[in-house]
Parts: structure tokens; C-alpha cells; sequence
């Protein structure tokens, strides 16, 4: 079976500062990967491991500057998948789901593929909508909020987590399944699998070989962060009996 | 602020309807709503101010995301410019981006704001609530879901009468079947309607411990919330339970955090509290930049402290 996992790479929240024109200032931000796509990561390896003669492809689409990035490249192989592919270029710097959905498309049906695996949202944008949109481009069942998948010959069982109820759906493969953060619990990798991760191939897909031409339905026109509420910051350092004893004092005050 | 031509609404959950069908009378001339079920149902619907309602009889074995072709079909043949709203639910985001693509419209999830002019822009929340974002969009049809809380629900009146027709089904050309449904236990927790929310979080270093907090929430008079992590990855505590851009949004009086480190997916849901008071070990945690009160120290020792000094 051959599988693609799909993954973001994203700027390190924490890293992440405001500017005084409340704009973002993302340049100096470290990159990781994004957090729910370590879940479609691991879940295609495992998937993999039950499927004698699978193949698993990472697949990145993204900002050339992200994309490039030697370190992520590595973390990303390192976490199982036999190669890489990406999508980078300086054009896709902040283009919307909907694009990034076409992209990839255009990558997959290059690669081939059996079964597509998607995270729940991305950490920078949360849209929730990429592994959906990519199904429905690609014309074949996605489903997302899927926590658990077995694959049965040219189908998959999988177990939708819903709000009020769990679906249980048959799911003629290809497919794509956006995958819930119950799914598994990613492993941290080993030194073995960081020191194979630089032997991987890598391939690299060009904007024109992904068949893309830019015609979005919608662009970002900002990124601005709000005010923030003004806070009393009024800190005890330590926990010794008088501290703790002036903290309950504090809290005291406002429960009264 | 100019009107959208028609506006089409369904919600995969009965409770939403009321506040979907709100914002698609603020937002459009007219308000056309798909139903799958029957025909109280549809009344329903019209109940709420939907002038045209779309019935389809409910499909066995099918999702519902599935009926998305149909309605598609039918947003399409408007030959109007038009605008799908939908429930941030599940099912709704997956019906939002499969017709999306069908309809070559831009697609947009939990929006917070709706401005129509020449075109539609819309607002939402990125980077984990840290900053909202304007999207601008320039297809001709768009579908969004609404951010819940983004109108107030309409009132039904079983006065108001819509225009009723039946939906055909189109079906998917790939169609998966659902072989099993099983309806989850109902959660009695509503966070957002709570006055004091004691939050804990992964400093808890097992499930046990969270009789620490228990103690102190019944002493506080505190409903106990979690951070994300608690909720999904430990499995402590419901899913109902957990605040944050993923989770609720909390407007209480008194919000607790213990062992929380404050990442901004997280305070994004507590921010709306009034106070903010927090435990943690870690003096740099980014949680001390958004409390009123706080006390850098070891939350086993804390708490049962102020557990018994505040009883
Ligand atoms: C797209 C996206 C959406 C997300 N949505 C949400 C969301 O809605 N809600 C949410 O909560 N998270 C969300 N997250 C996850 C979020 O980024 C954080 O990972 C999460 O909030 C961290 O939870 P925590 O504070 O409990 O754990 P940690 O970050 O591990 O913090 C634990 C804290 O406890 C302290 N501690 C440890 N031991 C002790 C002790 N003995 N005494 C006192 N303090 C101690 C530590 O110093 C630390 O500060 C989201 C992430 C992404 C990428």
C-alpha cells in the first residue's frame, strides 16, 4: 500500500512575538512541525507496519524558507516515513487552505497513492479543512475526526469521533482521513532513526510538476493581534507557608 | 452593509439552527435552509425565518456529510451570488470544504465576523487566538461556519410559514457506507455558564492527584476545567471540560489555572475571565504573563496549603 502522510511545518508558537503595529513578527521564530501532524505521521507508519510491502511518503507544502529548513526535514524523516517530498516556493508564503489543498493534490497524484493521512488542523491557521478539500479535489471519500483506521483489502474501517457520537464508516480506498490526536501517541525518535533519517531521499516537486497555477478564492488581507487585558501580575516567588498563607490572602480578597 | 442575494443554512445539529439562521437573516435578502428529516423538521426551520426549506428524506447507511452534491446542486442552480453557513460542528467543517471545492467558493471556518460589500471578508482566529486574521474572499459563492455565539439565536414562531419543497439525494459518484453508530454519554458540564473554573493542568503527574484540586474546588465553590492535554492525550477528564481555541471559552468570574503553562491555544479560552489566578512551578512559564495573582511554587505543596487556609 502506498501511503502519504501530510504534515505542516509552522512557526514555534512560543517564539512568536507581537509587534507595536500588533502585526506578528514570524521571521525570527524557530520552525517545527506542526503539533496534530505528528499524529498522521505516526499513523501511517503504523498502518504501514500492518500492510506487508507499504511505503509511507511525507509530504510538506509550504513557504520555501519553511520547506528548505535542513532540521525539520530531518525531524520529519526521523519519525519513520521512508522519503520525503516537497512542495516549496516563495510564492506560497501565506496562502490559504485552499491552495495549499490544490498543491498537493497536484503532488499526490504524482506520487500515487492508496491512502492520503491528514492532521486535525494546522498550529498556525487551525482551518481544519486541508485533508477535506484535498479529498474532494482529488475526487475520493475524505472523512475527517477519524480515531481509528483498519484496513480490510481495498477498504478501510474507520471510527469517526464525533461530538455527540461515534460513527463507524466503510471506506472504499484511495481515500484521504484527516486523523484525531486519540489516534495514536506519536514516539519520540530513536538515535537510530534520527541517524537514518539524513540517508532518506528526498524529492522535490515543483509548483508547474504539481500542474498549479494561482487562482485563489480567498487571500489573507491581516494578522493582527488584539489588546490585551490589562492584568494585575502580582507574583509570589516561592512556596513557603508565609507565601502560600499571602497568596490565599489574595485570593481571599477577590472571593469576597 | 450590503446584503447577500440568498443565503443558504443547515446544521447537522438541531440547537444550532436558531443562531445559524440569525446570522443568515442579518446577512442575506433571502434565507434558504436544507433539512434532512421530516417535515416538522422543515417547519421548523420556517419557524426560525427561513423563507424556502429544502427536505430530504434521510438516506440509510449514508453520512450526512454525503449529501453535500445535493446540496450543492441547488446552491449552484440559484445562479445568484450566494453564501452556505454551517455549524462549526464536525460534520459541518466536513460539509463545508466538500462543497466548497464543488463549488469553486472559498471556504472559511469559525468565522467571528461577516462584512459584506463588494465582496465578503471575514474574520477569524490564527495562531492559536494570538491574533485574528481578515480573509478576503473573491469567489462568487462562499461557505462559512459560523463561530458559535456570533449571533443571538432566532426565536421560533410558529406563525411564520416558508415555501416547502422536497430535496432529491444526489449521490457522491464514491460512496462509503456507515455500518455503525453509537451515541456517546451525554456531558452535564457547561463551562461557559460557570462563575469560577478551577483549571488543571499536566503538572498533575497522575489522574489520582486530581483530588488535590477537587478539595480545593469544593472549597472555592469552582467547577473543574482542564487544559487540552488533560482532556485528550491523558483522558483525565471530558472533552467538555477542556478551555481553550479548541475547546470552551470561558466568561467567568474567577479562572484558577494549577500546573497550566499557559500557551496561548489555552489562554485564549480564559482570557474572557475577569481574574486570573495561577499555580505552576516554572517562574518563565507564559501563564504569569496574563495572571492577576500567582505564585511560583510546587503545586503539591500549595494547594493542599490554601486548601485548608481558605476552608
Ligand atoms: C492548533 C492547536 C490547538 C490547541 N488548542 C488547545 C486548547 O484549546 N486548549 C489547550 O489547553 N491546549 C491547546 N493546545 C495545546 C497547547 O499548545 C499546549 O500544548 C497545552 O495547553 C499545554 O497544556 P498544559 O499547560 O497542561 O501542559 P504543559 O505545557 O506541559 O504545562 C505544565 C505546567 O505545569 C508546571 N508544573 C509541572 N509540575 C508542577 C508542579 N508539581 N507544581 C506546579 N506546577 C507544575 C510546568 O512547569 C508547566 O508550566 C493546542 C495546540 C495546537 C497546536
Amino acid at each position: 500500500m502506498k501511503i502519504i502522510s501530510c504534515c505542516k511545518i509552522v512557526p514555534e508558537e512560543q517564539d512568536i512575538s507581537v509587534n507595536n503595529d500588533k502585526t506578528l513578527k514570524l521571521d525570527t521564530a524557530g520552525l517545527k512541525i506542526s503539533l496534530y501532524d505528528l499524529n498522521a505521521l505516526e499513523a501511517g507508519v503504523e498502518l504501514a507496519a500492518t500492510q506487508e510491502g507499504s511505503t509511507v511518503t511525507a509530504l510538506t507544502v509550504g513557504a520555501k524558507v519553511s520547506t528548505s529548513n535542513t532540521k525539520v526535514r530531518k525531524d520529519i524523516l526521523s519519525r519513520g516515513a521512508d522519503s520525503l517530498a516537497v512542495v516549496g516556493d516563495e510564492a506560497l508564503a501565506g496562502i490559504l487552505p485552499g491552495e495549499t489543498a490544490k498543491i498537493m493534490a497536484g503532488a499526490a497524484k504524482k506520487l500515487g497513492f492508496d491512502l492520503i493521512l491528514c492532521g486535525e488542523g494546522s498550529a498556525d491557521l487551525y482551518a481544519q479543512q486541508t485533508g477535506l478539500l484535498l479529498g474532494e479535489l482529488l475526487g475520493v471519500p475524505t472523512i475527517n475526526s477519524v480515531g481509528k483506521i483498519t484496513i480490510n483489502g481495498s477498504t478501510a474501517r474507520v471510527e469517526r469521533d464525533l461530538e455527540d457520537e461515534v460513527e463507524i464508516v466503510e471506506v472504499p480506498l484511495p481515500a484521504v482521513l484527516s486523523v484525531t490526536t486519540d489516534i495514536n501517541v506519536p514516539k519520540i525518535p530513536s538515535m537510530k532513526a534520527i541517524l537514518a533519517a539524513s540517508k532518506k531521499p528526498v524529492e522535490e516537486i515543483s509548483l508547474a510538476d504539481a500542474g498549479y497555477s494561482s487562482a485563489p478564492a480567498s487571500t489573507v488581507l491581516s494578522i493582527l493581534a488584539p489588546d490585551q487585558a490589562d492584568r494585575k501580575r502580582e507574583i509570589i516567588e516561592g512556596d513557603s507557608e508565609e507565601q502560600i498563607a499571602a497568596f490565599a490572602a489574595n485570593i481571599r480578597k477577590i472571593l469576597n | 452593509m450590503s446584503k447577500m442575494p440568498i443565503i443558504f443554512v443547515f446544521s447537522d445539529k438541531k440547537d444550532r439552527l436558531p443562531e445559524i439562521i440569525a446570522g443568515a437573516l442579518a446577512l442575506g435578502e433571502d434565507v434558504c435552509a436544507f433539512v434532512v428529516g421530516t417535515d416538522e423538521d422543515a417547519q421548523y426551520a420556517a419557524s426560525l425565518g427561513a423563507g424556502v426549506v429544502y427536505t430530504f428524506a434521510p438516506q440509510q447507511d449514508v453520512m450526512l456529510e454525503d449529501y453535500a452534491p445535493s446540496f450543492s446542486a441547488l446552491v449552484a442552480g440559484c445562479g445568484k451570488k450566494a453564501m452556505v453557513l454551517l455549524p462549526p460542528s464536525k460534520r459541518g467543517r466536513a460539509l463545508a470544504a466538500r462543497m466548497g471545492v464543488q463549488l469553486g467558493a472559498a471556504v472559511a471556518n469559525e468565522v467571528t465576523k461577516v462584512e459584506i460589500a463588494d465582496s465578503v471578508t471575514v474574520g477569524r482566529m490564527v495562531f492559536g487566538g494570538l491574533a485574528s486574521g481578515s480573509e478576503k474572499i473573491t469567489s462568487p459563492v462562499c461557505v462559512l461556519t459560523l463561530s458559535s455565539g456570533s449571533f443571538e439565536p432566532a426565536a421560533p414562531d410558529a406563525s411564520r410559514k416558508a415555501e416547502l419543497k422536497q430535496g432529491a439525494f444526489v449521490p457522491p459518484a464514491i460512496m462509503p457506507k456507515v455500518v455503525g453508530q453509537t451515541p456517546k454519554q451525554g456531558s452535564s458540564v457547561d463551562l461557559c455558564k460557570a462563575k469560577k473554573v478551577l483549571c488543571v493542568g499536566r503538572g498533575f503527574a497522575k489522574k489520582e492527584d486530581l483530588a488535590l484540586a477537587e478539595n480545593l474546588a469544593t472549597v472555592i465553590g469552582a467547577e473543574l476545567g482542564c487544559s487540552r492535554p488533560v482532556a485528550e492525550g491523558e483522558g483525565w477528564m471530558e472533552r467538555e471540560r477542556y478551555i481553550g481555541v479548541s475547546g470552551v471559552m470561558l466568561k467567568a468570574d474567577v479562572y484558577f489555572a494549577v500546573g497550566v503553562s499557559g500557551q496561548i491555544q489555552h489562554m485564549v479560552g480564559a482570557n474572557g475571565s475577569k481574574v486570573i489566578i495561577a499555580v505552576s512551578k516554572d517562574k518563565n512559564a507564559p501563564i504569569f504573563n496574563f495572571v492577576d495573582y500567582g505564585i511560583v511554587g510546587d503545586l503539591y505543596k500549595v494547594l493542599p496549603g490554601l486548601t485548608s487556609l481558605l476552608k
